[in-house]
């Protein structure tokens, strides 16, 4: 049996690669590839090759006691929430077509569990060797330690969430006496959270007589180091030990303890009696339904944000249909999402405010419209960026791709303008609250009321700008950007992000270098004729010219869309 | 009203659709029938502009799919076996969205009779979420007929209907090609084509084998030994049975 898990496992990975090498017969993609290995040999390799190894094995050696601390503190956190929180996942979340082949042929649980161990091989050695690749140890023994290292911290970390899920749904399936019998478990848990909190109450005079955080710090490390503390992070500290090792002296003594907590773990895994496959089965699929529609739980049919008249421009239908489609989305966790950017921006606004309630508010509307403008296009993405998954209906629309790639840049446009202006707005009305002088120096002397004024003209322009560059980036690489609601995952997945995040922050400035060009040209010549600085017309002669470039490349992605075949644009895995 | 003329669809060194040439005039109905990956639905697609034909021209109502596809488009009415739906968009909101995209006047009267007509009174205000998959089937086929289409293309149009939807379905059709719509129907059941066809196109490896009325197939010298349903005539035009 494990012969046909391993030719599943290396089927589904042989094939897959295989799949991203076939897009490589398009030049474009080829283009693509060759960036994005530039970009990792610089990345990675170039500025790993110029350090040199005895530094690196001195300074890793310098921050491991440290680094051993914070590690193991973290797997402790991570094992207290996983036993005191249930996941929602189940413990063995196969997918739809293994529940059909795998869990109708004759295969006892035991080796499902051993091919779901397989499975998770693929993903467990590309993330070591991806982190391996990011912590560039200095040389290639430092690598293979610190790579096996990782290996064995994650694999361990699996079979623990494994058997933690698998010992829940044990117990749950025994009732009462089940329910009862959880505890146990669930007092050792807390028992050593208690171990760890009483140790550092009864410092807590000494501690708080320390000077500054670093001593705090060096102090906590070295309680958790001695007595009931040390006992409690054992087996977290051994873990962690393997690829915090800075040399391969100081990695053999640490391998045996840590295999010996592997190998406890998946004994404790293969021992369970839980009977998985109804979750399971459940699981997958209500991940297919999520899969085939990725936000079937929509926010109930609120009012659409206008009335659609029966006739007129079909950009105007889909600007509707987009907009709706953000109304009908947007949730209490969708906010909260970008409350700790809000607190971020807060705190730093508040330091440089000088005080008072309208002055803060102030002083936090200005940054906050920067990074509506800067960030909102990439976070706004009821565009082609969604839609692209439907490309085969929207190609029975009668429109041409010009048309549909207009419609479709609307939406994100509005919005994120209609945030940039509230916040800029803000600003200008509370504006007596800004630091004096913080305006001063983007143009000296220049009226706060121009600027504003400026401001409102240039943020729709640079708005969509980048929202047609995101939406070019979707029409030109669409096997490359994330389309529809469901992202793809992997650090490959990572890698084309990257790429289409650097070519998109390149197009945009390329594309803002032209309007920069007639604004200042339009302002040297107002100079020369009526010796004042121009503030505004410069704006609008930029925001006029950035417009109208992006009026040209939503042509030119018109007649991209209208020849590409729906077949390029793959489902996000 | 369709015109297919030497049309090729290739995917890489893969021919799916080879030379293939027909024909819909306003009022047939035409089942386009053939074993899976015979080249139906590539087909279908490349006749409603989804995809573009590898070579050859496909014209409707006189204008040409590639080089006019807003005008032909206008024309045209497909439903995919699939329904796509906007998960956030109601069911009627789906039939503004279509109407505004057709300039459909009165949009809201012919709305409301098609939601009667395929049984969807009542559902107006639910999303794709709250409705079954026949449901779904049906909200697309509304969006498709709003605009009283003259050519019409069915991809296997009785998946997941339930008897009455079933039968709705075929009167549906068949009342379309009453009106005067050119309609193709691609489907795996052949009693449906049977039924309401008035003309049969069989498709095999890519290219044409038939063509022709159900009688005149029963008459087919090399044919008629098959016997007379249309399922013998089908397995022996596409040899799949000796």
């Amino acid at each position: 049996m494990v012969g046909a898990f391993l030719y599943l496992t290396v089927c589904a990975f042989k094939n897959r690669l295989r799949r991203r090498l076939q897009r490589l017969r398009e030049p474009r993609y080829v283009i693509g590839l060759v960036i994005g290995l530039l970009y990792f040999y610089y990345f990675f390799f170039r500025r790993s090759a110029r350090r040199s190894t005895s530094a690196d094995v001195s300074a890793i050696a310098a921050i491991a006691g440290p680094l051993q601390f914070l590690g193991s503190l973290f797997l402790m956190a991570a094992a207290v929430i996983a036993w005191v929180w249930p996941a929602g996942r189940p413990p063995l979340p196969f997918t739809r077509p293994e529940v059909q082949f795998l869990f109708t042929a004759p295969v006892t649980r035991r080796q499902l569990v051993h091919y779901m161990l397989w499975r998770s091989q693929v993903a467990i050695l590309i993330a070591s060797a991806i982190a391996t690749l990011f912590l560039r140890p200095g040389s290639l023994a430092g690598g293979w330690t610190l790579m096996v290292g990782l290996w064995v911290v994650l694999m361990t970390v699996r079979l623990h969430l494994m058997g933690v899920a698998l010992r829940r749904l044990s117990l749950a399936s025994h009732g009462a006496s089940g329910f009862a019998r959880q505890w146990l478990p669930l007092a050792v848990v807390l028992g050593a959270v208690g171990v760890l909190a009483g140790t550092v109450i009864s410092a807590r005079p000494a501690l708080a007589s320390l000077a500054d955080g670093e001593a705090v710090f060096r102090e906590l490390q070295r309680l958790a180091g001695q007595g009931a503390a040390a006992v409690v992070l054992w087996p977290f500290r051994a873990l962690v030990r393997l690829p915090a090792a800075a040399s391969a002296a100081a990695f053999w003594p640490a391998l045996p303890s840590a295999l010996g907590l592997l190998a406890l773990n998946y004994l404790w895994v293969l021992r369970s009696d839980a009977a998985f496959e109804e979750a399971s089965a459940e699981h997958a699929e209500q991940q297919a339904h999520t899969r085939a529609a990725p936000r079937a739980v929509v926010k109930g049919t609120a009012a659409t944000p206008f009335t659609l008249a029966p006739d007129g421009p079909p950009e105007t239908a889909i600007l509707w249909k987009n907009l709706i489609l953000i109304g009908r989305y947007l949730s209490l966790r969708t906010v909260l999402r970008l409350l700790p950017l809000v607190v971020v921006f807060g705190v730093l606004a508040r330091n440089a405010a000088a005080g008072g309630a309208a002055a803060f508010i102030g002083a936090m509307s200005l940054p906050l419209a920067a990074m509506a403008v800067l960030v909102g296009p990439q976070m706004m993405r009821n565009d082609l960026r969604q839609d692209l998954a439907r490309l085969p209906l929207l190609k029975t629309w009668p429109m041409r791709g010009s048309t549909l790639v207009r419609g479709e840049v609307l939406a994100p446009t509005v919005v994120v303008t209609g945030v940039a202006w509230l916040f800029l707005l803000v600003a200008a009305v509370v504006g007596a609250g800004l630091r004096p002088g913080a305006l001063e120096t983007i143009a000296s002397g220049a009226p706060r009321a121009s600027l504003f004024a400026a401001a409102f003209v240039l943020a729709p322009a640079v708005i969509l700008s980048q929202v047609v560059a995101q939406n070019g980036l979707a029409v030109l690489f669409p096997a490359w950007v994330s389309v529809g609601t469901s992202r793809a995952r992997g650090i490959d997945a990572m890698g084309q992000r990257l790429l289409m995040l650097a070519g998109m922050l390149l197009t945009l400035l390329v594309s803002l270098v032209p309007g920069a060009i007639a604004a200042a040209a339009f302002a040297f010549l107002a100079y020369q004729v009526t010796g004042m600085v121009l503030i505004l017309l410069p704006a609008v002669v930029a925001a006029l010219v950035v417009a109208g470039e992006c009026w040209l490349a939503v042509e030119c992605l018109g007649r991209v869309l209208d020849r590409t075949d729906p077949s390029a644009v793959e489902a996000t895995e | 009203m369709i015109d297919v003329q030497h049309l090729t669809k290739t995917y890489g060194s893969f021919k799916a659709v080879d030379e293939f040439c027909f024909r819909v005039d306003p009022g047939e109905v035409v089942g386009l029938i053939g074993p899976n990956g015979a080249g139906k639905t590539s087909t279908l697609r490349c006749i409603v502009g989804i995809q573009s034909p590898s070579a050859g021209t496909i014209s409707v109502g006189g204008h040409d799919i590639v080089n006019a596809p807003v005008e032909a488009k206008r024309l045209l009415a497909f439903m995919a076996d699939e329904p796509q739906l906007f998960e956030y968009l109601t069911v009627m909101e789906h039939l503004r969205l279509t109407a505004r995209l057709y300039r459909v006047r009165d949009a809201e009267a012919r709305a409301r009779d098609l939601l009667a007509e395929l049984q969807l009174t009542g559902k107006e205000q639910a999303l794709p979420a709250e409705l079954s998959r026949g449901m779904k089937q049906k909200v697309a086929i509304a969006c498709g007929l709003l605009h009283e289409p003259k050519a019409l293309l069915f991809d296997e149009p009785l998946t997941g209907l339930d008897p009455l939807g079933i039968r709705h379905m075929k009167e549906t059709i068949v009342a379309r090609g009453r009106r005067g719509a050119a309609v193709i129907v691609s489907s795996h059941l052949l009693h449906l084509v049977e039924e309401i066809c008035t003309r049969i196109v069989i498709i095999d490896h890519g290219r044409k084998v038939a063509d022709a009325t159900l009688a005149e197939l029963k008459a087919h010298p090399e044919l008629a030994a098959a016997g007379s349903s249309l399922e013998q005539i089908f397995l022996t035009a596409t040899a799949g049975e000796p």
